[in-house]
């Protein structure tokens, strides 16, 4: 059962309510969940279900209660879990009153039928029907949770009424959100930040990441593995040292204890050679020349190869063979290699394919297929 | 001052006890009689080669236009009568026809059947 408030100790801290995505989207959840959900110690206005911290809710149901103020509806929204309060509140749509008198509008029938002041009456009745609804009527609502006056009340920063006719929403509705609650809700968010220790998947994730961020920035079209060596420093844990701080893992200095194990150089080393062997599986990176001198380069950043790509497609194209279907992606790769280079990789084509396609030097005519005008 | 959550039913569930006096329910059918004077409709449905009926007093939800065989859904608190069995005094009646019927069953059995395994898992949780 929820308690009304949540036990602090339980709480997850606030500064990593962000890495959650269900914080920032609004959360599908039952009215009978919403109304239940526990308010945060730290921060009210927040509430949590199942440890996800949540701020903003979107809910489909029937309007069962109406009352209109001058300023706003509220709207009985009921989804067949509980009824909460939406406020809704009218915007200017509501508070202008039409000036044009509608005698006016008969003077321009000689511009062909489109009268943009006719029509601009009409989008905003329109857009006023929209927001006007009566008991019994569909209404979507979107909007952070507000507890006022004991009550839980969702304060609309969007709401519309849904035409339904054959309940097609409401079947869709009904589907969706046990899956939500499944793959979602309930599972317990990731909040933990990543700390040392991390199992040896992750690390080369961020170590190929670190690499590829790298890449970009300094727009890189060859390295050799030392030049990415020391990125990938900040991975690998220190080892308890007497000497100063600023002095490298790498060096050798007196430690008080022997370490077992690796040491931070070889682990350096090793997470390096898994990370470039993840970054050539991807097509990231290729060596055009396998030769003692490790040299790789960077498939976004190799102008060579792209040409190469480009004009195989394009002269290929041309001939009778390949006009109707395109050329296909193996059949690419095979004159590619003999062209540019045999260790070009199926996925480094493809990286290039799709960023040639990007800026529609070629096309793809069907699956796995290209051709160039 | 908010009215109780109209929980989606089946008409055959209706009558055969299943719903308690002034539950409020949600039930689809299809019209097949109306009487304006007494404010009666009868919302009919198939199930296991059955007919189910479902008695709706329409007072609140006056006028309306009574299409004879649309399928209807009606949203009320149900009322039970001697001799009369169970009435759905209706606040809302909206003509759904078109309504995937079998689809919207499914709908509602997915709903339920992920309460009950909700209820089971905070059961477990609870008893650990």
């Amino acid at each position: 059962m929820q308690r009304a408030a949540m036990d602090p100790a339980e709480e997850p801290p606030s500064m990593l309510w962000g890495l959650d995505p269900v914080f920032s989207a609004f959360a599908r959840l039952y009215v009978r969940d919403i109304l239940v959900m526990t308010e945060s110690t730290q921060v009210p206005g927040i509430y949590f279900y199942k440890l996800h911290p949540i701020y903003k809710v979107d809910v489909l149901g029937t309007v069962v209660y109406k009352r209109e103020r001058d300023d706003f509806f509220c709207y009985g929204v009921d989804d067949g879990t509980g009824v909460i309060n939406c406020l809704c509140w009218k915007n200017d749509l509501f508070k202008e009153e039409d000036p044009a008198p509608s005698g006016a509008q008969h003077s321009d029938g000689a511009q062909g039928g489109f009268n943009l002041v006719a029509e601009l009456k009409k989008l905003r009745e329109t857009q006023r029907s929209r927001c006007r609804l009566e008991i019994g009527e569909l209404l979507r609502v979107r909007g952070p949770v507000k507890t006022s006056r004991q009550q839980r009340e969702i304060m609309a920063s969007t709401f519309y009424k849904v035409d339904d006719p054959v309940m097609a929403v409401q079947v869709a509705w009904m589907m969706d959100v046990p899956q939500l609650y499944r793959l979602c809700y309930d599972k317990p968010p990731q909040l933990q930040p990543d700390a040392a220790g991390d199992s040896p998947i992750s690390v080369v994730g961020k170590a190929t990441n670190i690499i590829k961020d790298f890449f970009k920035q300094k727009s890189v079209t060859r390295f050799r593995p030392y030049d990415v060596q020391d990125l990938l420093q900040p991975l690998i844990p220190c080892q308890p040292q007497t000497a100063s701080a600023d002095q490298l893992c790498c060096v050798t200095v007196a430690v008080k204890e022997p370490v077992a194990g690796p040491s931070a150089c070889q682990q350096l080393r090793q997470l390096l050679k898994e990370a470039l062997q993840v970054l050539q599986d991807e097509g990231v990176v290729y060596r055009k020349v396998k030769s003692q001198d490790e040299v790789y380069n960077v498939t976004a950043r190799d102008t060579d190869l792209l040409i190469a790509v480009k004009d195989v497609i394009r002269e290929d194209s041309r001939r009778e063979k390949y006009a109707e279907k395109g050329c296909h992606i193996l059949h690419v790769l095979s004159a590619v290699r003999q062209r540019h280079s045999l260790n070009v990789s199926k996925a480094t084509l493809q990286l290039v394919l799709k960023s040639l396609e990007c800026n529609s030097d070629i096309v793809s005519t069907s699956e796995d297929h290209y051709t160039a005008f | 001052m908010l009215p109780a959550p109209a929980v989606f039913h089946f008409p055959w569930e209706v009558n055969s006890g299943e719903v308690q006096e002034g539950e409020s329910v949600r039930v689809f059918g299809r019209l097949v009689c109306y009487q304006p004077e007494e404010s009666r409709a009868t919302l009919s449905a198939q199930h296991a080669s059955k007919e189910h009926r479902v008695a709706v007093h329409t007072l609140f939800v006056e006028p309306f236009n009574p299409i004879i065989g649309a399928q209807y859904l009606v949203l009320g608190e149900i009322e039970k009568a001697e001799g009369v069995g169970a009435v759905i005094r209706a606040r809302v009646l909206n003509c759904v026809d078109g309504v995937n019927v079998a689809l919207l069953q499914n709908a509602i059995n997915e709903q339920r059947s992920f309460f009950i395994e909700r209820e089971q898992t905070s059961d477990n949780a609870q008893a650990t």
